[in-house]
């Protein structure tokens, strides 16, 4: 597969403006979507390969170069912290990982939260955030609806995602403090990155290119 | 039965028959290889103290640690480099000459482990110190292509970077230090963003900020580095440059220029590279197999100034690299079996001696047996061939 890009592509949020953004700089192949059944598709003619993987998964699979280049959030680069190049801030996909508590019972200060249970879906991140604070807590590892946690008293904090924040009102949470904010970047195997150089410079490029003219001229382009 | 009796530790491995032979043959080849070049092959401890490793730069933070009797920490080497640095600053103080060594070592590093990359892992490398200058570095990457070539593999690309280069720019940038290591640590994660923000939070000038915003887009062949030398003006970045098209015109006398390109966005850990540093790469493998280069700092920790240059390989990773290309199955070579009638042990162990005196592997039946039963043990016992001994005039 040499003369292939293999273009990794996450399932959920962030597909369809990756879909939409690479066909724009020339990368695209018949049938790629979502709920694709074939885990592989390739165009024989621009010699591209389009891979569809779990979010969580996407980094691996660019890590050991199975994927050359893949979309990914921010947010999950620095929970999975794999050795992968991260060649562009794409912008879009903006979130945020945030702390919250039942909006009952919010405390004046941050310190004063320390020994309780935290439920997440980013242990590794809310670790470093709480290590840095210099407070101890204990790290509820869940893979789905966090929010629940604190409702069923599985937990007394969470850290998650937020985009809107409706979630966490609608379940009567109150955002405590922000940790960081993600968007999409465009990451790139090491190697594939030396060996591939050519083209994946002119893919870096091209998406600068049509991310500047977004920029100067916004609402021309379908979000 | 404990849990873990069955078990290997994570990150480490069982080598097979068959596999392990290749392994040997190939390094077999390397160590032959690098004699042939004037390199003395040198052993080391496999387990120092820690002070000894700590604050060179190569990194103590991902070593196994245990105490002596007296409670001092050992660490079980994670590089050979510095052990290698240590002796000769102690051991080798007086020899005058260029001192070119080699080893294959077995080294041990907690990594996250994946195909060839595990927790304990072969190395084979080479040190060049007291050379300084643009004809040790050429040396140093020549051997390291050939080396490449020897193991069998056929496809693969070094790229060649220069320390002094980024060092240069930071230093006409004028950063803080906090700044400085902030963008070398964008470098090596090779975090092209994260790069641009820190160069935008600097207030570099903007010409100096767009050369730092595209370090890590800086590939290309000797037209790069005249494009590059036209827009730093920094005597110390064009003194680099400078030794990189040196480094290319000797390369050129070995003839192994084709292997080589440039990435003058190239760093590969944190204050331990002081010149000229280099990286290899194959198709089908997802990090380096190889890589080196200019160390000037480390031999003055051990009291004993003095430049120096090297590279280390990753055995087991052009072991994977080969197989992934298709160039290393993994062969048994055949052996003959020696089984003999009730009584006729002696006269087997003859012959056996005989036949291995030939040069042929030879395995002795393990009790006696029936012809018949011979070939089937020939089978069991992967041996290709079999001489049976029935009586004093055995078959040679």
């Amino acid at each position: 597969m040499e003369d292939y890009i293999t273009i990794a592509l996450p399932k959920g949020k962030l597909f369809k403006r990756s879909l939409d953004l690479l066909a724009r700089v020339g990368y695209s192949a018949q049938g790629v979507s979502e709920d694709s059944r074939r885990l592989v598709i390739a165009n024989e003619e621009t010699k591209v390969r389009f891979i569809i993987t779990k979010t969580v998964d996407l980094p691996t699979y660019v890590e050991y170069g199975a994927a050359d280049i893949g979309i990914i959030g921010k947010d999950v680069l620095l929970e999975e912290q794999k050795d992968v190049y991260e060649l562009l801030d794409l912008g879009f996909g903006k979130c945020r990982l945030m702390m919250a508590v039942p909006e009952a019972k919010k405390r004046p200060e941050l310190k004063d939260y320390a020994h309780l249970r935290v439920a997440t879906k980013y242990p590794r991140c809310a670790q470093e955030y709480f290590d840095k604070l210099g407070i101890q807590m204990e790290i509820v590892k869940l893979n789905g609806s966090i929010e629940l946690g604190p409702l069923i008293g599985l937990s007394e904090l969470i850290v998650d995602i937020v985009e809107t924040g409706t979630t966490i009102k609608e379940n009567k949470l109150a955002e405590v403090d922000s940790i960081f904010t993600s968007t999409a970047r465009l990451i790139a195997n090491p190697v594939s990155f030396k060996l591939k150089f050519e083209r994946l410079y002119k893919l870096v490029t091209d998406l600068r290119t049509v991310l500047a003219e977004e920029k100067a001229c916004p609402g021309c382009y379908p979000d | 039965m404990a849990e873990t009796i069955l078990q290997v530790p994570y990150g480490t491995r069982d080598v097979l028959p068959g596999e392990a032979a290749v392994r040997r043959r190939m390094e077999q080849k390397i160590v032959c290889l690098f004699a042939k070049w004037g390199y003395d092959e040198v052993a080391t401890p496999t387990f120092e103290y820690l002070d000894t490793f700590s604050g060179t730069g190569q990194s103590a933070a991902g070593a196994f640690k245990f105490f002596d009797r007296k409670d001092r920490i050992l660490m079980l080497r994670t590089d050979m480099t510095t052990p290698i640095a240590r002796m000769v600053a102690t051991r080798m103080r007086k020899d005058k000459g260029v001192k070119r060594l080699s080893y294959r070592a077995q080294l041990f590093r907690y990594e996250e482990a994946q195909a060839g990359r595990q927790c304990e892992f072969t190395q084979c490398g080479i040190e060049m110190m007291g050379a300084t200058g643009a004809a040790a570095d050429a040396e140093v990457i020549a051997l390291a292509v050939n080396t490449l070539l020897e193991a069998g593999l056929k496809n693969f690309n070094i790229t060649l970077g220069q320390m002094e280069f980024i060092n240069g720019l930071i230093e006409s940038a004028a950063l803080t230090e906090g700044q400085a290591q902030e963008i070398k640590h964008c470098l090596i994660r090779r975090n092209v963003a994260g790069l641009e923000e820190a160069v935008d939070a600097a207030k570099i000038p903007e010409q100096l900020a767009d050369i730092f915003k595209e370090l890590l887009f800086l590939h290309g062949g000797m037209e790069l580095l005249k494009d590059v030398e036209k827009r730093v003006l920094s005597r110390r970045c064009r003194n680099a440059l400078e030794n990189l098209r040196e480094i290319y015109e000797l390369a050129k006398a070995y003839g192994v220029e084709q292997y080589l390109s440039f990435d003058l966005g190239l760093t590969r850990s944190l204050d331990y590279y002081t010149g000229m540093l280099f990286e290899g790469y194959a198709a089908g493998m997802g990090y380096s197999l190889i890589g080196g280069g200019r160390y000037d700092n480390m031999m003055q920790r051990f009291g004993s100034p003095c430049p120096a240059t090297g590279f280390a390989l990753g055995i087991d990773r052009i072991a994977l690299t080969l197989e992934r290309q298709g160039g290393s199955p993994v062969e048994k070579e055949s052996a003959v079996l020696v089984a003999y009638a009730e009584g006729k042990i002696k006269e087997a162990i003859r012959l056996a001696c005989a036949l291995r005196k030939e040069g042929k592997r030879t395995r002795l039946a393990d009790q006696a047996m029936t012809e018949t039963e011979a070939l089937q043990s020939m089978q069991d016992n992967h041996c290709g061939e079999y001489r049976y001994v029935k009586d004093d005039l055995y078959p040679l």
